[in-house]
């Protein structure tokens, strides 16, 4: 045979180093990067209890969530606009609740869009409410 | 034999590749396979939340995906939401309090994510939390 016939036979690395750099290539270009996550955490009241009324403190925000955006103090708020009226507040008392009521028709974007502004000055007694 | 007369013997590494490779794709399939999403929900931005590190979580915890159709599922398989409060039932019973987390779509309609929260706080778990994108890395947002 002719492997007996060499004097010192040596491992041929080339097709292994050809494979590995092949395997290379496949792992960069099929690995995606994965997006970092956060949380948003936020309590929920009992199903069956009533949003909270007069006996509660005026200090509760309330936030209303509807198909078309955010109500805020009966008035149709943009992302911004809430943003500057929760900062506003937050700069009174952070200890506040934040009541977000969403309507069942409501794109999940807009409370998760409230939760993260009310998340970003520190406010972070919330509840959701469904309508 | 063959082998005994080789004067200078050297280890045949073929089959050690072939069983490391072999390895290599078993690991890599098993663990995708462990953490099964709906990869159809995307996500809306929430950089001020609280960052998720995978090893943070207890290994109690609870992933609910809601798709933008309002499919309810728990690592890829849809379950109802009456099927959901059965689990969390149950895994109140075995573990105590555990944390929930909720990776709903940001087109989902509230009336399904009302579903999974009424689901928990029903069986005891009042505190949620909703997965947001802190750091976005990929571009396909909308």
């Amino acid at each position: 045979m002719a492997r007996k016939e060499q004097e010192n036979p040596q491992l041929d690395m080339t097709p292994m180093i050809d494979v590995v750099f092949e395997l290379i290539i496949f792992f960069v270009v099929t690995i995606k990067q994965e997006d970092i996550f956060s949380k948003l955490n936020a309590n929920r009241p009992a199903p069956n209890s009533a949003p909270s009324t007069s006996e509660e403190n005026d200090n509760q925000i309330k936030i209303d969530i509807g198909p078309g955006g955010m109500v805020f103090n009966g008035r149709g708020v943009s992302l911004k606009e809430l943003d500057r009226n929760i900062k506003q507040l937050s700069a009174t008392s952070k200890k506040s609740t934040v009541l977000v009521r969403c309507t069942m028709d409501s794109p999940h974007k807009y409370l998760v869009d409230a939760l993260d502004t009310c998340n970003k000055y520190g406010m972070y007694n919330l509840s959701i409410f469904s309508m | 034999m063959a082998r005994k007369s080789q004067e200078n013997p050297q280890l045949d590494m073929t089959p050690m590749i072939d069983v490391v490779f072999e390895l290599i794709i078993f690991f890599v399939v098993t663990l995708t396979q462990a953490n099964a999403k709906d990869e159809t929900v995307r996500l809306e931005d929430g950089k001020h939340g609280i960052e998720l590190t995978p090893d943070e979580l207890p290994p109690t915890h609870l992933i609910v995906d809601v798709a933008r159709t309002g499919r309810i599922s728990m690592c890829d398989v849809t379950i109802t939401s009456a099927e959901l409060g059965r689990r969390v039932k149950e895994r109140m019973r075995k573990y105590g309090e555990f944390p929930v987390m909720i990776r709903a779509d940001y087109r989902a309609k509230h009336k399904a994510v009302a579903e999974v929260m009424n689901a928990c706080t029903q069986n005891g778990i009042w505190k949620l939390s909703f997965v947001a994108v802190y750091d976005r890395k990929s571009e396909k947002k909308r």
